[in-house]
């Protein structure tokens, strides 16, 4: 029997945290991984091994497949370009204290698509290889530009089978055109909602009256489109929402997901703040959020759950969930998704351009008019991958995990520091220590949300494996 | 009923042929060798010119006929509606022998074996657009270059269609990852009978020693072969204790499928025989298959349940239900009038036994 690689991890006074580059993973004690560095394991723990896909016997057998099967399911694969992130105007309505460079004053000149820009973008979308599109609007404010929306969203509609648009909008302006727009079933809201009224004014609207169009606005496009709205909080770990309160004013626009996402200031806005480490600060606000969220779901049988804890929770349960941009391996530039900024260059991603935007580095990938440029993509392939990476192959989530060089490159001006010292990396060993620490728990409250995030009846056992083999030798 | 065999006479030949028949007797879009053209139709009479005689059908409207393709056998004056133009259910038996022989079979083996490979190889051909063919025994994959044969020849002339071949799984071997590779375009589902994880207790239901490992050896195989796979397991009494055992298996090694039917008995042939020794009443306790449903899917594995009545299945696990039985076999029970999922419920099998069936049935019934 041959035994595959291990990693491990340790994740209490005498619980020692395995996992395979499958991403099998179970829970043992000090004294299995003495037995397993000492080449001494027990015939309990062969047979263990053997039983939970951590072995096999010969090349070929039903056991090697399937590792190798589930080892390749878990490596997100390259697919046609098919998720399109459009920026037809830079030019936005609201300063928001933590927006720094992707916005342009409402009535600057030179911030949106003109017509050139306009015919290059759609030749680019005639171009792709897909049949299904999925384009997002982005801004600046893409309602101000209402106009170059539905030439994009006619002009898709009769160039894919089927076609899907969301609008990022701050839901500010909401006339009969807006609200015309919006209204159709192939196109969805996402707008922000930082908290209750008095976070989202501090951060957002910084005006009584801009906050109540705002609320009244999100009431209108709740009321009328119902599912087709989403919103998600941007969080300043700074100034965190009360978590209550954030929870509730989701709740009650009948938002049963939130994505507590962590602000990242770029260039000047970085620049103007002092240069400390919030890691430890936000990890602490992440995990408080999760056990208030645990608590809450318990008492009142209302579920809410937090967008990439579950996200997290998927990926280490299962393969496959590669959907998240964020959050995956490799994480290939340009792979099924693509941006497209008011000037007509395209870029990798949201943080992309806004990194190159304050000209520290120029991350662009092409052009709407000349498309991709391979060579550009071909020079960020080595970093896209986290299976060789020197810190990485020691890590038992490293299978459930992804890499962000672009994060990397606006924090530290490089790709290559090691890994546990980024701030992505401290990120989500806390989330997935957090996810494991849930996976394993008996606690009947945290159980419950667990069934209910995973939509499962009952909890099983085998979803949290242990092998303790007391009788066994160690040397 | 619907009927399978319908009365033919008429037709000049000796040997059993194929034939596709026309939706109206003005239809002359239609001319091909194998096509039969409606002369002649009053109630459930016909009649049909082919290049075998004019044949005469009866006990059945033409207007429930068309574009069905049939095997004519003129010496037993007998057509078989071998695809019904109508229906999602159609397969064809490719024999009746069999190397295994299931506690549960509903279709218990028989010797005798008439090589009807060419006039399937026809009728596949003439199939309506997009139709899915069963292949089913016996085990057919004990005439495997019949089979890989008319699977790539259809499929060369007819890509719009689909296969379902339910195999015992016992005859793949390294040489046909090739085959099954040139076929793995999503075209052909692989239905697989797995019963436990202990190869003593799969090989005591099937009751073949050494099955076990051998079909352990052929999912490899068919994996490797990028296979579309959908394993199948009939709930018994014997292998019920042992499903979430087994689920936790499937999502280990065998992460590869592409869905896992968990399925009840049906009352016919060796199931008839030993149901009251193997049938597993649901209704009485869900327990053991809601624990295998929660475990698989926790894993990603994507579950049915088959042959299962809605109302057997406690709410929270309806929504796996699906209604598969075939619709000529099918029927629902008393209970079922007025029932407010029946549209959505796949009922009973014609030879369901009320008197040794589930003890809870019903749903809430619509309002009068």
């Amino acid at each position: 029997m041959k035994i595959w690689p291990l990693r491990f991890r340790e994740l209490g006074p005498s619980r020692v945290l395995f996992a395979d580059d499958a991403g099998g993973y179970f829970v043992s004690d000090p004294a299995f991984l003495q037995r397993y560095v000492d080449s001494a394991l027990s015939d309990t723990d062969r047979k263990f091994l053997y039983e939970h896909g951590h072995a096999f016997n010969r090349v070929g057998d039903l056991q090697h497949t399937s590792f190798t099967w589930r080892w390749t399911a878990r490596q997100s694969a390259r697919e046609k370009i098919a998720y399109v992130i459009l920026v037809p105007t830079l030019r936005c309505n609201l300063t928001c204290t933590y927006c720094q460079v992707s916005r342009a004053a409402e009535n600057a000149k030179g911030y949106d698509w003109d017509t050139d820009t306009l015919e290059a973008v759609l030749g680019f979308l005639d171009r792709l290889e897909t049949d299904e599109i999925k384009v997002e609007f982005q801004g600046g404010e893409p309602l101000l530009r209402s106009d170059l929306l539905r030439r994009v969203r006619d002009h898709c509609r009769k160039r894919f089978s089927r076609s899907e648009f969301v609008v990022c909008t701050n839901l500010q302006r909401l006339g009969p055109d807006e609200i015309g727009f919006l209204d159709a079933v192939d196109t969805y809201t996402s707008t922000s909602l930082d908290g209750g009224l008095l976070h989202h004014e501090r951060y957002r609207t910084r005006n009584r009256a801009l906050t109540e169009e705002f609320f009244e606005n999100l009431d209108t496009v709740v009321q009328r489109f119902g599912q087709r709205v989403s919103a998600l909080p941007t969080v300043d770990i700074d100034d965190p929402p009360e978590i209550e309160t954030l929870v509730t004013a989701f709740e009650s626009y009948g938002f049963s997901s939130i994505y507590l996402r962590p602000v990242n200031y770029h260039g000047f806005a970085r620049r103007r703040r002092a240069q400390r480490d919030d890691l430890s600060r936000w990890n602490a606000f992440y995990d408080e959020f999760i056990d208030f969220l645990i608590d809450r779901n318990f008492q009142t049988g209302h579920v809410m759950e937090e967008f990439y804890l579950s996200l997290c929770l998927r990926r280490m349960l299962q393969p496959g969930h590669d959907g998240h941009v964020d959050l995956r391996n490799p994480s290939l530039p340009a792979s099924d998704y693509v941006l497209i900024d008011f000037d007509g260059r395209l870029y990798p991603s949201d943080e992309a351009r806004m990194l190159s935007r304050i000209g520290q580095i120029d991350l662009s990938i092409g052009t709407a008019h000349d498309g991709i440029d391979q060579e550009a993509i071909a020079a960020r392939v080595p970093s896209a991958f986290n299976n060789f990476d020197p810190d990485c192959i020691h890590c038992p989530y490293q299978p459930f995990c992804g890499t962000d060089p672009i994060d990397d490159v606006s924090r530290y001006r490089r790709v290559d520091i090691p890994r546990q010292d980024t701030w992505f990396c401290g990120r989500q060993l806390a989330v997935f220590d957090k996810a494991m620490s849930l996976i394993y728990s008996s606690d009947e409250r945290v159980l419950y949300s667990l069934r209910k995030w995973a939509g499962l009846a009952t909890w099983p056992n085998s979803l949290a494996p242990e092998h303790h083999d007391t009788s066994a030798h160690t040397s | 009923m619907i009927p399978l065999r319908i009365q033919v006479e008429g037709a000049t030949r000796e040997d059993p042929f194929v034939v596709r028949l026309s939706g109206a007797t003005a239809d002359t879009t239609i001319s091909g060798l194998w096509d039969a053209l409606l002369v002649h139709s009053e109630d459930e009479k016909c009649a049909y010119q082919t290049r075998h005689g004019e044949l005469r059908l009866s006990g059945i409207r033409s207007s429930d006929l068309a574009g069905d393709v049939l095997l004519v056998d003129p010496t037993r004056k007998v057509g078989h509606r071998l695809l019904r133009a109508e229906s999602p259910h159609n397969a064809f038996l490719v024999t009746e022998r069999c190397d295994q022989i299931c506690t549960m079979c509903s279709q218990p083996p028989k010797r005798y074996h008439v090589d009807l490979f060419p006039l399937f190889q026809q009728a596949a051909v003439l199939a309506p657009k997009g139709m899915t063919i069963g292949i089913t025994g016996g085990e057919p994959m004990l005439f495997k270059d019949q089979v890989f044969e008319l699977l790539r020849r259809t499929l060369a002339a007819r890509p719009d269609l689909s296969f379902h071949v339910l195999t015992n799984a016992q005859h793949f071997d390294e040489t046909d990852v090739g085959i099954l590779r040139e076929l793995s375009n999503g075209k052909v589902l692989w239905g697989v009978p797995l019963y436990a994880r202990e190869s003593s207790l799969h090989d005591a239901i099937v009751r073949k020693p050494g099955a076990f490992d051998k079909l352990m050896n052929s999912l490899g195989v068919l994996a490797r072969g990028g296979a579309l796979i959908e394993l199948r397991t009939v709930v018994l009494k014997t292998n019920a204790p042992a499903l979430e055992s087994l689920a936790e298996y499937v999502s280990v090694q065998l992460p590869f499928i592409s869905k896992w039917a968990i399925m009840q008995l049906e009352n016919i042939g060796f199931g008839r025989m030993n149901w009251d020794k193997l049938f597993f009443d649901n209704s009485e306790c869900f327990a053991p298959i809601g624990a295998a449903i929660d475990v698989a899917r926790g894993r990603g594995v994507n579950v049915a349940l088959y042959n299962f009545p809605l109302c057997t299945v406690p709410e929270s696990y309806r929504a796996f239900a699906a209604p598969s039985i075939s619709d000529w076999k099918q029927r629902y029970l008393r209970e079922c009038d007025g029932c407010v999922s029946r549209k959505d419920c796949g009922g009973f099998f014609t030879w369901y036994p009320e008197a040794r069936g589930f003890s809870r049935l019903g749903l809430e019934q619509i309002e009068a």
